[in-house]
């Protein structure tokens, strides 16, 4: 495929790989073609016609979208003819067009009217009957089939970048309408921000602002290791500063990346104070000056980890989040092994495989951008993707190709078997004494794995060359987590697997990479966003309060191993924890000023926060803050070696998981007003069976500790005795580094 | 050759207007001047121009009628903006016109989208509705501005003695026996959509696997970007949809939901592609069917024949359980015999004979008798190997140290050639009558070279003599070797044997696999049903009924020994017939049937016409294939398929030559 073509642009030369298309090509060299329904992410859905242009020697007009460029050709792409033709279909996109810009929330960012405009068009000449239609209403999303121009952007993104098929076209020509298999839908919004007129709106969104009244503020979505690009859309109300700040909407480079529902429409999770709580502060400081341990969690900034590392340093602080450190020491085994401080893969590594394993992680709730990297690979590449979980998802059916279930608890039996069938035979021979150990029989029996299975699944290996295996929040804290973390490792280096460890919450790697950790809490504790003694908490519940990551400046550490910049789209009137940090005498004037101290021994770069780079390039690529960099870690004889499979723990009984609703994440998404699901306990009528319960009923448990109360529901499509159990409500789920599956009694409430 | 009134169709310009009919012109082409038995056909419209075959038409209605189909039909298509608004905008005034309120300006504002249409439209549908509506207007201006002018209604505005029946069809659609909806199912991969494109294909082709690995592809000699630079890889494309079902295990995609039980039931003879089609399209219209199967295995010659490394049976077993999974019932082990033949007609409702051709045809040389040991027919020896390979049955087929020879040139003759080098043959020649040109036409390139790459040695224009054995064993053939001599008189050259050039060669087998006859022992001979003086069982091509009522035949012992897709293409017409038989006794065809038959004669595709508006020379993707080594001494598929990115590639390369044609009777 890839040979190099030399053609010209307008009589420019300008050079492509072959099969690149030459609208493709034009828009990285910096030439204009008008398109209506072109979106860089998805493959071309030709249905405007804008992009035509003119070939030497070629009758007729050609589509520049989908037809790759030829060796020599020559491209005119303007032209009178090109011109009149683009024209009129400007004139047909406007035949019958609601004349409501005024109230229509595209108005000022719509392409209709952009695109009415650069094509002059003062009057119509083309009339034809209206048809009768349906306005509908999707949850979030709101249809208006008036305004719909079926430029079909909104279909694509929903097959082939989410991988959902909600959306789909109900075709009848003139009266051609989108409807949306509403079972389906993951309620993202993908459809919303592509959607280059007002059709597909924000139910919350639409009447609320005039899009150009809105101040964008770039920045990283805070809820979850992705950290993907965003912009928050502020206003500010009232007329001088006392007035205050609002976040109307969320909004991407929605050509060239996604955002899930949660980063989509979980923004205001801010904490609003009206004042410097000058008391609370200093008995903070005071609690601080007196403890020995802060607890936290990892949804902080990279400059805040190191605020509080720097605390550790000069205080002798523990510094406890047994989240992070389980994290930090699946990776410390797995560098034993691999000799490199960080995984190999990366959410484009598995957009761009054919053959994706997932062990150990509900990547559709755990990760989205995981999610859609898969249906990129599945579309895309006609990718395999093995789902290796206790619980199935049907929500993953179509991307799914083979959905192996192991029992709970059986995580490293299942990663030995994978390695058996595909590491090399210098891996076995370098780990013989594991290998000569390994009884296939007694481990297929424990996971239930059937040998057949994993022979089925390495049969379709055959002519795949790009094979990815992303490994799960399951698994670290998984009693054997570092003899996983091993075998992981040798995987990676004894085949052509590239691995992402999926980092557990927001910014999980960045914590494990600056902060040195505690197992052991001291007697005396404070915790940052954790509930402790005394709490500093941006929920708005603690004893001092402190920003949200949308009200901060600073950086995360990302799945993909880059340092990006988050931007403060809201201000916050209160302390934050370098002010604590100043009082304790760690003292730097800004929290952004740790951004270059953050530490390159691990791979970190001494850059400054404001010259952190966050843009797209016109070929779409991405230039946002700047990749860690992969250390070599010197591998010791001893630490290399995989230990023998432990006996696996039985679970028997009623067990639930830990995992929550696709956009709930955490107690920040659960105080925004547009993400509204419940917490839960999910569970198969096997498992209402077994626990003795209906669906519907009140239910009672002990989880971490603690009674907790939930409403249990059936769901049809599970099956097995294992329930999902939402925690995102829970304020110390997210710290809690507990192993995701628990065995627990069931009561009915008043039991 | 029609008798026409007036004709722009593939650019003639016949004008009989104030001429007296016995001094007509005639069109040069075979338009349907008939619609069929009931109906005189009075006006042709479509994609490359207009016919009238009566003065009385009235064109105005005409054009907005044609231009309505698209409207209606145009669930194929409205889905760019110039096909969407333009296609609406030109049937709004053209009846605005017709309906005695159109205005002059309606004429231009026609003249100008139709030219924004033809430019820029996605598919060849939107493109070239226009082009007989531009006609018109032209040619008939008068009429035109009559109605304007008068703010008159067309003269047979109202009137509703005329039909207008309109079918949607592609070049590369006509031109498979099975008329898939081959633009369908491209861009169902084009859309990355690719349960629809398998949903596409199974309208009119159940065996998506088969067809997507083993068709000769006739499509692929009418595809219209042949015209530009090379055609599209139709018959691979269709197999990304069929691999991913069974990738994805999703169960199984029938273009519609079934029908509920009619109470009606079929008997079908044979599970081969005719059988396994004839039983899925009427199950799937509620009919009930018992496939009776001589073998124990279903899949007929694609099972028993087909290799294993063209063919894998898993895959194949994917279509048939496609057909199980819609309730058919299969009677295996069974060889249908004449008495239940009769029983038949009573226990059923009609009964479709799809029984093959599954006997070799001689070599016709000297001392050709069957009890000769080393004297082997290619059926017998496909299904020994192919049902050991496939189903483990029998005994496996070693020819390790042996010579064999083959007669052919056909797809079985490479079948046995390529199968004798995976057993392990120390030699295989093909003796084959003409040159490497017209084999390769007879079969394809790919199998061709595939065979030569794996150590099959090709004897052109040479035929077996004569057998010699000793003692009933076969030792050594005479080969004869001809020339070809142009006639003199301009005529087809003639093979004619050079004197002399004969040798002969020792061999252990001679595989006869020149062609298959009809065994039709289960025809109760009372029942006198006609047949084909090649010994084929005769029906009259349209229905597929044999000259018994009730009885109906396709597929190989219909048409002697042709393709798979021609067997689909039969049964699946039969089988509609029959749905509708069983209900109401009488042979018919549907509207649709009937166009796509005119059209056939017709012929969609126009290898003269020039393609304009797509880039030339984008390349016709090849999917790879495993090293001659690593395949000629087994069974894995040879083909790997497109990779997905190749898939899309190829179907961007699709021009969607979808046209729309109408008949006015």
């Amino acid at each position: 495929m890839s040979k190099q073509i030399n053609f010209t642009i307008d009589g420019r030369s300008v050079e492509c790989q072959s099969g690149e298309s030459i609208l493709d090509v034009a828009r990285r060299e910096g030439f204009y073609i008008p398109t209506m329904c072109y979106l860089a992410k998805a493959t071309p859905n030709a249905s405007c016609r804008m992009c035509v242009v003119e070939v030497e020697g070629v009758d007729g007009l050609v589509l520049s979208c989908n037809t790759p460029a030829i060796e020599g050709a020559s491209i005119t792409t303007e032209s009178d003819i090109l011109y009149k033709e683009r024209q009129n279909i400007m004139k047909l996109y406007n035949v019958n067009h609601p004349l409501q810009c005024g109230v229509c929330d595209k108005s000022g960012e719509c392409d209709l009217q952009n695109k009415t405009t650069e094509f002059d068009l003062a009057e119509q000449t083309f009339a034809t009957q209206e048809q009768k239609r349906k306005k509908k209403k999707w949850g979030v999303l709101s249809y208006d089939p008036y305004l719909c121009i079926m430029c079909e952007k909104c279909t694509s993104v929903c097959n082939e970048v989410v991988g959902s098929e909600a959306l789909y076209i109900k075709p009848g020509g003139y009266k051609s309408v989108i409807d949306n298999h509403f079972g389906d839908c993951i309620q993202c919004g993908e459809c919303i921000s592509v959607c280059p007129v007002g059709a597909m709106a924000s139910s919350d969104f639409k009447y609320n602002s005039n899009a150009w009244e809105l101040q964008k503020v770039p920045s990283a979505c805070a809820h979850c290791s992705s950290a993907c690009n965003l912009e928050y859309e502020v206003k500010h109300s009232g007329i001088d500063s006392s007035g205050s700040s609002e976040i109307y909407r969320v909004t991407n480079e929605d050509d060239f990346d996604s955002l899930c529902g949660a980063g989509r429409f979980g923004y205001d999770y801010e904490n609003r104070v009206a004042i410097k709580d000058e008391k609370a502060f200093n008995s903070a400081v005071e609690a601080f000056k007196n403890a020995d341990t802060i607890k936290f969690n990892s949804m902080i900034t990279n400059e805040e980890a190191l605020i509080l590392q720097r605390l550790k340093d000069k205080n002798g602080y523990r510094l406890v989040n047994e989240e992070a450190r389980n994290y930090q020491n699946f990776m410390n085994s797995y560098s034993s092994v691999s000799g490199t401080s960080l995984y190999s893969g990366d959410l484009q590594a598995i957009k761009d495989s054919d053959y994706v394993i997932t062990l150990g992680s509900s990547v559709s709730r755990d990760n989205p951008m995981i999610r859609f990297a898969l249906a990129t690979a599945v579309n895309i590449n006609r990718a395999n993707v093995a789902y290796l979980h206790p619980i199935e998802d049907y929500k993953l059916e179509n991307l799914v190709t083979q959905f192996i279930r192991y029992e709970v608890g059986s995580e490293e039996g299942v990663m030995a078997m994978l390695l058996e069938a595909f590491a090399s035979d210098e891996a076995k021979e370098e780990q013989k004494a594991f290998f000569s150990e390994l009884d296939m029989g007694y481990i297929s029996g424990e996971s239930n794995v059937n040998e057949d299975e994993i022979k089925n699944l390495k049969s379709k290996m055959l002519r795949k060359k790009s094979p990815v295996i992303v490994i799960g929040a399951d698994v670290m804290a998984h009693p054997s987590s570092s003899n996983i973390a091993k075998m992981v490792a040798l995987l990676e280096k004894s085949s052509e697997f590239k691995v992402v460890i999926i980092p557990t919450n927001t910014n999980t790697l960045g914590v494990s990479m600056i902060c040195d950790l505690d197992s052991e809490e001291g007697s005396s504790v404070v915790g940052y966003n954790v509930h402790a003694a005394t709490t500093l908490c941006a929920l708005g519940d603690g004893d001092l309060d402190m920003p949200a990551l949308n009200q901060q400046e600073g950086t995360f550490t990302s799945i993909d191993k880059r340092v990006v910049p988050l931007n403060a789209a809201l201000p916050h009137a209160g302390y934050e924890l370098n002010d604590i940090a100043i009082a304790l005498g760690v003292e730097s004037e800004e929290t952004i000023n740790y951004t270059s101290e953050l530490p390159t021994s691990k791979g970190f770069k001494s850059v400054e926060f404001d010259s952190l780079e966050n843009y797209y390039t016109n070929g779409g690529e991405a230039i946002r803050g700047y990749l860690l960099d992969n250390k070599k870690i010197k591998t010791k004889k001893a630490d290399e070696a995989i230990s023998n499979i432990t006996e696996l723990e039985d679970y028997n009984g009623s067990v639930i998981y830990s995992v929550d609703h696709i956009s709930q994440f955490n107690t920040f998404t659960n105080k925004t007003h547009q993400i509204i699901d419940k917490a839960n306990l999910i569970g198969s009528e096997q498992f209402a069976m077994a626990a003795k319960i209906k669906g519907g009923q009140k239910v009672k448990f002990m989880f971490n500790g603690k009674e907790i109360t939930r409403v249990f529901n059936l769901d049809s499509h599970l099956k097995g005795t294992v329930a999902r159990h939402s925690t995102f409500d829970l304020h110390d789920s997210t710290s809690s580094g507990k192993y995701r599956y628990t065995k627990v009694q069931i009561q009915e409430e008043g039991n | 050759m029609a008798k026409v009134y007036f004709s722009t169709w593939r650019g003639e310009s016949i004008n009989n207007i104030d001429k007296a009919s016995d001094q007509w012109e005639e069109s040069a082409y075979k338009l349907p001047e008939t619609y069929n038995a009931q109906s005189d056909s009075k006006a042709f419209i479509g994609w490359d121009g207009v016919a009238l075959f009566d003065a009385d038409v009235d064109v105005i209605r005409l054009a907005s009628e044609y231009a309505a189909q698209y409207q209606i039909y145009s669930e194929a298509c409205g889905r760019c903006a110039p096909g969407r608004w333009g296609g609406r905008i030109l049937y709004d005034m053209l009846d605005k016109i017709a309906r005695g309120e159109g205005a002059m300006s309606d004429l231009d504002h026609i003249k100008e989208i139709a030219k924004s249409m033809s430019l820029t439209s996605k598919c060849e549908i939107g493109k070239t509705v226009p082009t007989p509506i531009i006609d018109l207007i032209e040619h008939f201006e008068a009429d035109f501005l009559e109605c304007i002018n008068k703010q008159q209604q067309s003269k047979h505005y109202t009137s509703e003695d005329t039909t207008y029946t309109a079918k949607i069809t592609a070049p590369c659609t006509d031109a498979c026996p099975a008329h898939v909806d081959i633009p369908a199912y491209i861009e169902g991969v084009r859309d990355l959509k690719l349960d629809e494109s398998l949903a596409a294909t199974r309208q009119t082709m159940p065996l998506a696997h088969v067809c997507g690995r083993v068709c000769p592809h006739p499509c692929e000699d009418e595809c219209r970007r042949t015209n530009l630079d090379s055609p599209i890889s139709i018959m691979e494309l269709k197999r990304v949809g069929a691999d991913y079902e069974t990738d994805h295990g999703l169960g199984f995609f029938h273009p519609h939901k079934q029908k509920k039980p009619t109470g009606k039931k079929v008997a079908i003879i044979g599970g081969g592609p005719a059988g396994l089609t004839t039983a899925y399209y009427l199950a799937l219209d509620g009919i009930e069917c018992d496939v009776y199967e001589e073998l124990p295995v279903l899949g007929g010659e694609v099972a028993v024949g087909v290799p294993e490394y063209r063919m894998p049976i898993d895959k194949y077993n994917q279509d048939i359980e496609s057909v199980r999974d819609l309730g058919v019932n299969f009677i295996m082990n069974t060889k249908v015999s004449a008495d239940m033949m009769r029983q038949f007609e009573t226990d059923y409702d009609a009964t479709m004979i799809a029984s093959g051709t599954r006997l070799s045809k001689k070599v016709r040389c000297a001392n050709e008798r069957p009890e000769i040991e080393g004297y082997w027919g290619a059926i017998e020896m496909l299904d020994q190997v192919n049902l050991f390979d496939k189903y483990g049955i029998g005994e496996s087929v070693d020819l390790t140290g042996k010579t064999i020879v083959c007669v052919g040139g056909g797809f079985t003759s490479m079948d046995v050639v390529r199968c004798s080098i995976r057993a392990n043959a120390k030699k295989v020649i093909m003796i084959y009558r003409r040159d490497e040109k017209t084999i390769i036409r007879n079969t394809t390139y790919e199998e061709y070279h595939e065979a030569v790459e794996e150590g099959v040695e090709f004897i052109f224009h040479s035929a077996v003599n004569e057998m010699k054995d000793e003692k009933d064993v076969l030792k050594s053939l005479i080969i004869d070797k001809f020339e070809l001599v142009p006639d003199p008189d301009g005529g087809r050259a003639q093979l004619v044997k050079i004197e002399g050039a004969s040798f002969e060669i020792d061999v252990d087998f001679l595989i006869p696999a020149v062609s298959q006859s009809a065994e039709l022992s289960h025809l109760p001979e009372e029942w006198e049903l006609d047949m084909t003086s090649w010994g084929t069982i005769k029906t009259d091509g349209k229905h597929y009924v044999t000259s018994r009522d009730g009885i109906f035949a396709s597929g190989d012992c219909e048409y002697g020994p042709m393709t798979i897709v021609n067997a689909v293409g039969q049964a699946k017409r039969g089988a509609s017939v029959i749905s509708r038989y069983v209900q109401d006794g009488k042979l018919s065809l549907t509207d649709d049937e009937i166009m796509e038959d005119h059209l056939r004669k017709m012929r969609v595709y126009d290898k003269k016409e020039t393609v304009t508006g797509w880039m030339k020379g984008v390349e016709r993707q090849k999917s790879e294939v495993l090293g001659v080594e690593e395949r000629k001494t087994n069974n894995k598929e040879v083909n790997f398929g497109f990779t997905q990115e190749q898939a899309i590639a190829e179907s961007e390369r699709c021009m969607r030559c979808y046209y729309i044609a109408m008949v006015a009777h």
